[in-house]
């Protein structure tokens, strides 16, 4: 890598945007289960595909890390909440966590952006762009 | 005995107190305080300051303003400040009156700071300064001097002996006097 992010710090990142996309898995799943009330036949199906979603982006995530020659080492630490969801309740939450995930991958794109790593390069943006219609589709779900 | 079932239901989660007391060390340190600048600190996901920021703002304790930069309400601040003080006075407690390791003292002050109740705190802290400014009885300050002498590090056998048996006579002798008070 040329400038901007060394390797080390590129392998860092994206262990911490391996933690935030399985962190999220987790908490769809739990999210899908505890969401109650006539929303429930449609959100829960929302909340499960975007579960899957965040198990592919996990997978990339790691293959990206694996490519570096890093290892995945997510560091997780999840408190769930022991109650109930609406289905608007469960989508502002699973807002929070997707914006977050968003504003990781604009950060490494931040960094890697023209630093000669074209690939890691490319994959940030692509996950920009994907997290970003994810928060959109959230967004568009709660009429925000 | 039942007050372990108010653990969840005390003002603060150990998390929300790491929380409330992270903004305001960077609020201190830097002047801002952000989800990621949170999050970094505490060595966890943006997506799980963000959960329980939620929760926060919704008590009334955290704020965020359009450039979302996070602050303290005027009670989040009282929390934050008084969980900190509740640290200090435990670790020092645990530290210089225990000759508890100052690494141990500080962990277990970290596991207890939210839940000890502000009596138990105010009352650390006069003891303390009692001690501080020369006013504890001198035999407390022998037995705090040969406490430091007998402190060998971590304990690898709790409860000794000793101080299995000195526990079921103080247990014995609380049993007596709830009989007598009834």
């Amino acid at each position: 890598m040329s400038s901007g992010i060394t390797r080390a710090e590129a392998i860092e990142r994206l262990n911490g945007l391996l933690a935030e996309e399985m962190e999220a898995s987790m908490r769809y799943l739990h999210l899908a289960m505890m969401v109650q009330g006539l929303d429930r036949l449609v959100v829960q199906k929302v909340l499960q595909d975007n579960l899957e979603e965040t198990l592919e982006h996990s997978e990339q995530v790691a293959e990206k890390i694996l490519q570096l020659g890093g290892n995945p080492a997510p560091k997780i630490r999840i408190d769930f909440e022991e109650r109930r969801y609406s289905g608007k309740e469960a989508l502002q939450e699973a807002l929070l966590f997707e914006q977050a995930a968003l504003d990781g991958y604009r950060d490494l794109l931040e960094q890697v952006d023209g630093c000669g790593d074209v690939i890691l390069e490319e994959f940030a943006r692509q996950q920009v762009s994907v997290e970003s219609e994810h928060v959109s589709e959230l967004k568009m779900l709660l009429g925000e | 005995m039942t007050g372990w079932r108010e653990f969840d239901q005390n003002l603060v989660s150990h998390s929300a107190a790491h929380h409330l007391t992270t903004i305001q060390f960077l609020l201190d340190e830097f002047g801002y305080a952000r989800v990621s600048d949170v999050a970094r600190h505490l060595g966890i996901t943006r997506g799980s300051v963000s959960v329980t920021l939620k929760g926060l703002r919704l008590r009334g304790l955290v704020i965020e303003d359009e450039h979302k930069h996070l602050g303290l309400s005027e009670e989040g601040i009282r929390i934050a400040r008084g969980i900190h003080i509740k640290r200090i006075l435990i670790q020092t407690l645990f530290r210089d009156v225990l000759g508890i390791d100052d690494e141990v003292a500080e962990q277990d002050a970290c596991k207890v700071e939210h839940l000890v109740s502000d009596d138990t705190a105010d009352a650390v802290g006069r003891l303390l300064q009692k001690i501080e400014t020369g006013k504890a009885p001198q035999q407390m300050q022998k037995m705090m001097k040969e406490l430091e002498k007998e402190s060998s590090g971590t304990v690898s056998d709790f409860p000794s002996e000793k101080v299995q048996k000195f526990a079921e006579l103080l247990e014995q002798r609380q049993t007596e006097n709830e009989g007598d008070t009834k």
